[in-house]
């Protein structure tokens, strides 16, 4: 696959959105990875307050966060928050305040623009990985696509009934600041017609369904360690999966404006 | 400012901590605005926020209206009150160029003001600033304003690298002898205004010789002129004009649109009541710098006056080249009476509440000490 593709073309930037607890920065780390191992040059950017997203590529160890550094007073350069994980992947993590305390939103505001003063590496990657928390809960969690940073977003969910509500509601935020989804992902967890379920799902809001990751336990055996899949178990089937939900990510763009189910139709959908 | 050393890296030790509350960055993108000749701008935030400056404003002749968001607009955003409020202000006042300004709340919420622009779309260009009070230093309201006028082509590159050490040095005044100087300052009235007026007039009939220092701020000077002219006309009717020199930061060749026009007029005024500014020392928005061109002239030229009425900025003028002078200067900051007479200034005057009379004005202003003077000198 090409090397170069950012002679010609800006980096794709993307963000998966999708409930709390789902999967989505295994998911970000894994493709992140996935597409490093395919030549290309890839940063993750974690904008969770939990500063979860670059753990596993980075061998089970944290890095110093963006506010934590801006909280500390210092002058911040590239060096202090950039930091390179696995196969040369650029990681940062944003951080944030502790849970129920001051504003987790506005630290995701002041920090993303703290980044794109201080640091030119987004530019020079071909694809970058805005990993945001689970529900857009206010304004600063939507900053990274309203600082027309992000230029695709995608969805992860389950086949369960929860996880699609918040996929749902997350479809409803996106047209309301009239961003288009590139695909729905499935990260499954074994419930009966997952597949069918998010792939319908997917139709119906005018998207579609671009990966269906089977739930495998070697997943969570890699996290354990500190590692991705893709890193500790390249030749195990899910890699493969990750693999080709990264090929997918990587080729052209499949944006569409959706329109989020009602409530009533997305019940019916998972009965 | 101190570093020190930690895991081999450089940082900066936190600043004075000052706990009086201060200019705020949204009034200052505000006046800046007014400088780039906005005629509407709107702030996007709660109904009182800078309320006071909000009407200064008006009478400097823009429009200044709010989006008055509730407690409703903090829960849920006020993406289209400011939508419907800049298609409002378009069709009542037919601006050319309008101004949006972020407050406090509207930053931390996270609102996206071009978002709002965009899909009002009006057919005049406006300047979006995102800006909030939270900043240690109001100049950066200056500057966020200046870097979006820059983007949509309103100012020059030229100007706006012009004004931005401008603005560094302001800060800079302001941190050395000003009133971010201290982490308290209480306010003063300063030295009784009739006893300094008289002090002046017995200099003058001593046959001392002065030097008046106009280093004013934008649209202050239209009345810290006239303590210029007030202090010519008393060495006038004591026959001794010819003892007092004239400094004034008045080019009108420098600075926003509006500023020009400020100095073009106070200069008007000064030759229309025949006082000769033997050196103008800058523009009216070089105060932070036009006082280091009086210190050197004065090095050059008038070292050994006896006295020196310093007014505007007194605090930017370096003590170096006037030490051996007789101070007396005026300023409109009660905090600033502290660091001049620290400084070694003599008297220190305040012109009380200075700057709302200066506001929608275009000729000088009469001063109270200005007034005062004159009364004084009537006894003579």
């Amino acid at each position: 696959m090409s090397d170069n593709l950012n002679e010609q073309n800006k980096p794709k930037v993307i963000a998966i959105y999708g409930k709390g607890g789902i999967g989505k920065s295994s998911t970000a780390s894994n493709v992140a990875a996935a597409c490093a191992d395919e030549g290309y040059k890839v940063m993750i950017i974690g904008c969770d307050p939990k500063s979860d997203s670059s753990i596993t590529l980075l061998g089970g160890k944290r890095i110093p966060t963006i506010l934590d550094l801006i909280r500390s007073g210092v002058d911040i350069t590239e060096d202090d928050v950039v930091f390179e994980g696995y196969n040369g992947i650029k990681c940062v993590e944003v951080g944030g305040p502790e849970p129920g305390i001051g504003c987790a939103g506005r630290g995701i505001i002041v920090a993303i623009q703290k980044l794109k003063k201080i640091s030119t590496v987004q530019d020079q990657c071909d694809l970058v990985i805005y990993d945001v928390p689970g529900d857009i809960v206010c304004g600063g969690f939507v900053a990274p696509i309203r600082k027309g940073l992000v230029s695709e977003a995608y969805v992860l969910t389950s086949g369960e009934y929860m996880p699609l509500y918040a996929a749902n509601n997350i479809c409803r935020g996106l047209s309301k600041i009239n961003t288009p989804l590139s695909g729905v992902i499935c990260n499954a967890r074994n419930v009966s017609r997952e597949d069918e379920i998010v792939r319908k799902f997917a139709e119906e809001i005018g998207s579609k369904l671009i990966a269906f990751i089977p739930k495998e336990q070697i997943v969570q055996d890699c996290e354990r360690d500190g590692f991705s899949v893709m890193e500790k178990a390249p030749d195990s089937e899910i890699a493969q999966v990750y693999r080709k939900l990264a090929c997918a990510i990587m080729s052209k763009d499949g944006s569409v404006m959706v329109k989020a189910l009602e409530d009533e139709r997305l019940r019916e959908l998972t009965r | 400012m101190d570093k020190i050393k930690d895991d081999g890296q450089t940082k900066t030790k936190k600043e004075i901590s000052i706990i009086h509350p201060r200019p705020s960055s949204i009034v200052a993108a505000l006046y800046t605005l007014r400088d780039l000749n906005v005629d509407v701008a709107i702030l996007h935030g709660p109904p009182g926020c800078s309320f006071k400056h909000a009407r200064l404003l008006e009478e400097d002749g823009i429009h200044v209206v709010t989006t008055s968001l509730d407690e409703n607009g903090f829960v849920f955003g006020g993406h289209d009150e400011l939508v419907a409020l800049l298609e409002k202000v378009s069709e009542m006042f037919d601006p050319k160029l309008i101004g949006v300004v972020g407050t406090c709340v509207s930053m931390i919420i996270g609102e996206e003001l071009h978002d709002a622009v965009l899909e009002a779309n009006p057919d005049v260009p406006v300047i979006e600033v995102e800006v909030h009070a939270g900043y240690r230093n109001n100049t950066k309201g200056v500057l966020l304003t200046l870097e979006s006028a820059l983007d949509s082509g309103i100012i020059s590159e030229n100007e706006f690298d012009r004004q931005k050490a401008l603005l560094e040095e302001a800060t800079m005044v302001e941190k050395r002898h000003g009133a971010a100087s201290k982490e308290y300052l209480a306010p003063s009235r300063g030295d009784v205004k009739y006893k300094v007026a008289q002090r002046i007039i017995g200099l003058l009939k001593e046959g001392k010789r002065g030097i008046t220092i106009m280093n004013a701020k934008k649209e202050t000077g239209y009345m810290f002129a006239d303590i210029t002219v007030a202090v010519n006309e008393i060495a006038k009717q004591l026959g001794v004009e010819t003892n007092i020199v004239n400094m004034a930061n008045i080019d009108d060749t420098l600075g926003l649109p509006r500023v020009r026009h400020h100095a073009k007029c106070i200069k008007d005024d000064l030759e229309a009541r025949g006082i000769v500014i033997h050196d103008n020392i800058g523009g009216l928005d070089e105060y932070p710098i036009a006082g280091n061109v009086a210190g050197k002239l004065i090095d050059e030229k008038y070292g050994d006056y006896d006295f020196a009425v310093i007014t505007g900025v007194p605090h930017a003028v370096p003590m170096d080249s006037i030490s051996g002078m007789e101070i007396i200067s005026v300023t409109n900051g009660p905090r600033q009476v502290l660091p001049l007479k620290e400084m070694g200034h003599k008297y220190v005057i305040v012109e009380i509440d200075l700057h709302p009379k200066t506001l929608g004005v275009n000729h000088i202003v009469e001063s109270e000490f200005g007034a005062t003077l004159r009364e004084v000198a009537k006894d003579e």
